[in-house]
């Protein structure tokens, strides 16, 4: 007879997860209609239905280790064809969103980015922050003559200490939460196909170049996803690029600017405000254009999305809402600046940075921390075998 | 005025209790029936669950009541229009299709033999033709002709006409309206076959080879369009391997939002067919939970022993056409095993739900609830039976037809 298997529920987890975005899992009849409807699923042990049962019994242990919440884009299929209005689309957001959460300390900040009612203290950091700076500099008053945003914010002594801080401890915090959930898949069970010779496991390199071309570059798996998927795919990928650019921008001031202390021909490549007709401005506005554009689209389905099929929760509007922030007020600082009316470009400059650290400060906690945890998912579940490669090396053996 | 009388709206297995039980106790009962003959869904049936015997045992009974009993009255291809007035005073107007054949006729057959215009069989859902003069099933009741007559063209009509020796065949029937007064109506509107082209992941009804559990009594009954063979309707070829996928539109709230009761029993006893006639074949039930309540128990336990017919805990959440072959192929999770996996079969039978037949439709006076079924409302005299009360099997429906019969009198007695 088979050992009796003692289950413990974790009701407390239960009742979390229905506050972070699961509140109909209880509604789950087992019926399997979802592990078929999703695209992505893999033949074996495939999800969501697995996760709701889990979820249903409390299995905390099973549900935070468990890397297939992250093979789900979030189509919302299978909440479509559910017939209980279980939404289990619904359900591994709101295991994702737990990640979030609890995976990183400090986990205060976790607790704070997990609700609105801690919005206010999220936002007061950075507020008060450059307003120090901003009475620092100039006794926060409007200073005189052509705008330049270093003269509230001198760039070497406020700006690049601060986000280079920031920048060092959201890399270290992720660095930390990269290993924990590493080490949680690795507890898995493991599945061994009996009397089959298994595919040589592929390296670690090949499987973080795949899930790049795979998923990241194009979308490709994202793509797969549902059945009308067009809004999504192209508001994410728009958005995605968008961040890409400025990613890049951003990138070629610092380095220039620094770099420039050493290597001097650097620096008038750094040099800011840049003339509207520099590359880097260009690619600049550019990225401003897709983040908003995407931001459209994907605003725009949240809105229309029947909340019978699948319900927007704080993490997603918490994430839209940030990015808005930080487009509108970036955009609108270049061009109050261009239209030379500095009583309103310095403070909506100074609303940019605090939507900009509220952005990177908080990134391990918040949804957009998928960008590093599902990278890592992805290559980890091709590393493992629960995925495989979509482009498999090209291995030639000579007999 | 007040009155006595009964209507009861459906002369199914429910509709039919109902008024012979009101009429045998000494009440003239008013029977309206949209189909050309009584008997509804069960007539259709190959066998009943679970003694597997066939539905003329039972019907026959019922309509030999019938014809003994003067306080019954009847009408086919009739439907009620309007419903005025308050418990014991109704007014009923019954808006009466022509037959064009009256009563002379014998049945003999010779008009379908004129006829040559063919029109898909609505007995037999669409799996086989009709002439358009045509007996509705062998065991009809009238046992009289219909003739389509909009379907023919002059010449036709006349052949038909012409080919009746008894003078039977009437070709100026036209629409009429009645009215009827009653003191209370019982409601046996029963119900329909959930529509198949509404469930889209199960191949909307476009797959040859899927077809529905009513569709599958149609092809195992002896009067059925292939006379009691089951062969897949692509090729005529015979099944070695069939799929059952219960919940096909049940316990779903995009579809219907409640269990229909009768499936499960439905796909066991169907699986009977194909395994007393095809002793090799591989039967699946691809379920959810497998409902077979008190009693049915032991027949689930009868069937399940047999080693060719497997259960499969998992609903079947996409069926697509083998292109080169016309089978159907399924995608399941096995809920047990954990494994997803994609299996092909030569027949498919989807367990579609019971939809109330009054889904949609608002009649005055009348509660029917969101999903169509027809709520009895006390202080009223408008009583709901059998299927149009709730998803049952055909005991069930006798059983809640003698109870709206009751209901019906307690309304009317001693007015």
């Amino acid at each position: 007879m088979a050992e009796p298997v003692r289950i413990q529920p974790d009701l407390k987890f239960v009742k979390e997860l229905q506050d972070v975005g699961g509140e109909s899992l209880k509604k789950c009849y087992q019926c399997a209609t979802c592990s078929v409807a999703c695209p992505l699923s893999p033949a074996e042990n495939p999800y969501p239905r697995k996760e709701m049962l889990w979820a249903q019994w409390g299995l905390k242990d099973r549900l935070l280790n468990d890397i297939d919440v992250w093979l789900c884009h979030n189509c919302g299929t299978c909440s479509d064809l559910c017939p209980r209005g279980a939404k289990p689309g619904d359900l591994l957001g709101a295991l994702r969103n737990m990640v979030y959460r609890k995976l990183v300390a400090p986990t205060v900040i976790g607790e704070w980015m997990s609700s609105s009612k801690h919005l206010p203290k999220l936002i007061a950091i950075p507020a008060l922050l450059y307003l120090f700076i901003w009475w620092l500099s100039t006794g926060l008053t409007i200073p005189e003559g052509p705008i330049e945003y270093g003269k509230l914010f001198p760039g070497d002594f406020t700006i690049d200490p601060i986000f280079g801080a920031v920048f060092l401890f959201v890399c270290a915090c992720f660095a930390g939460g990269v290993l924990k959930l590493v080490k949680s898949f690795q507890d898995l069970p493991q599945t061994f196909a009996v009397g089959v010779k298994a595919p040589p496991k592929p390296t670690l390199v090949a499987c973080l170049i795949d899930v790049v071309k795979d998923e990241i570059a194009t979308h490709a798996k994202f793509n797969q996803c549902g059945k009308d998927n067009s809004e999504r795919f192209t508001g994410h990928l728009t958005l995605f690029y968008g961040f890409a650019a400025l990613a890049i921008v951003t990138s070629v001031v610092a380095v220039a600017h620094w770099g420039g202390k050493i290597l001097p021909f650097l620096t008038p490549m750094g040099h800011t405000p840049m003339h509207l007709t520099n590359p880097v401005k260009i690619l600049a506005n550019v990225g401003a254009v897709l983040l908003l554009t995407g931001l459209i689209y994907l605003t725009r389905r949240r809105m229309n999305a029947d909340p019978a099929k699948s319900a927007s929760n704080y993490y997603d509007w918490y994430l839209l809402g940030v990015i808005w922030a930080v487009a509108l007020t970036g955009a609108f600082s270049e061009l109050l600046r261009l239209a030379g009316i500095p009583t309103l470009a310095y403070p909506v400059y100074y609303l940019h940075l605090v939507a900009v650290f509220m952005l990177f400060a908080y990134l391990p906690w918040s949804k957009l921390g998928h960008l590093v945890y599902r990278t890592t998912a992805l290559v980890y579940a091709r590393y493992s075998g629960r995925l495989p490669l979509a482009h498999p090396e090209e291995k030639t053996f000579s007999v | 005025m007040a009155n006595n009388s009964i209507l009861v709206v459906g002369g199914g297995f429910s509709g039919i209790t109902s008024a012979l039980e009101a009429a045998e106790v000494g009440y003239e009962v008013f029977i309206v029936e949209k189909n050309p003959y009584l008997g509804g869904r069960v007539a259709q049936l190959n066998q009943y669950f679970p003694k597997l015997c066939p539905p003329s045992c039972g019907l026959e009974i019922q309509f030999q009541r019938i014809r003994n009993n003067p306080k019954v009255n009847y009408f086919t291809q009739a439907e009620v229009t309007r419903v005025t007035g308050a418990p014991g005073d109704y007014e009923v107007t019954v808006k009466l299709s022509p037959r064009h054949v009256n009563e002379k006729c014998t049945a003999c057959g010779a008009c379908a033999e004129a006829a040559t215009t063919e029109l898909p069989c609505e007995f037999d859902l669409g799996l086989g033709m009709r002439k358009a003069a045509y007996r509705p099933n062998i065991f009809a009741f009238p046992m009289r002709y219909v003739l389509t007559k909009e379907a023919c063209g002059k010449d036709e009509l006349a052949k038909i006409k012409a080919s009746c020796v008894y003078g039977a065949i009437d070709l100026d029937d036209a629409p009429r309206e009645i009215k009827l007064n009653v003191g209370a109506v019982v409601w046996a509107t029963g119900w329909k076959p959930y529509d198949m082209q509404r469930l889209e992941n199960l191949g909307a009804g476009k797959i040859g080879n899927v077809i529905s559990n009513m569709q599958m009594e149609r092809l195992a009954a002896p009067n059925g369009p292939t006379g009691g063979k089951i062969l897949r309707p692509s090729d005529a070829a015979e099944p070695k391997r069939v799929a059952f996928v219960q919940c096909a539109g049940s316990r779903d709230e995009n579809h219907l939002n409640f269990c229909s009761y009768i499936c499960c029993m439905a796909s066991l006893k169907q699986a009977t067919y194909i395994r007393e006639r095809y002793p090799k074949a591989q039967v699946t039930i691809y379920y959810i939970d497998l409902r077979t309540p008190g009693r049915y128990d032991n027949f689930m336990k009868k069937v399940t022993a047999d080693e060719n017919l497997h259960l499969v805990k998992g609903k079947v959440a996409a069926i697509v056409e083998h292109a080169a072959t016309g089978d159907a192929v399924v995608t399941v999770e096995n809920a047990v095993t954990g494994i997803k996996s994609d299996e092909r079969f030569d027949l498919v039978v989807l367990a579609t739900g019971m939809q109330p037949s009054l889904a949609g439709a608002t009649v005055a006076g009348l509660h029917i609830d969101e999903d169509g079924f027809v709520t009895s409302a006390p202080g009223t005299g408008m009583v709901a039976s059998g299927c149009a009360k709730l998803p049952l099997d055909v005991m069930k429906s006798a059983q809640t037809a003698t109870a709206a019969a009751l209901k019906a009198i307690q309304t009317v007695a001693g007015r």
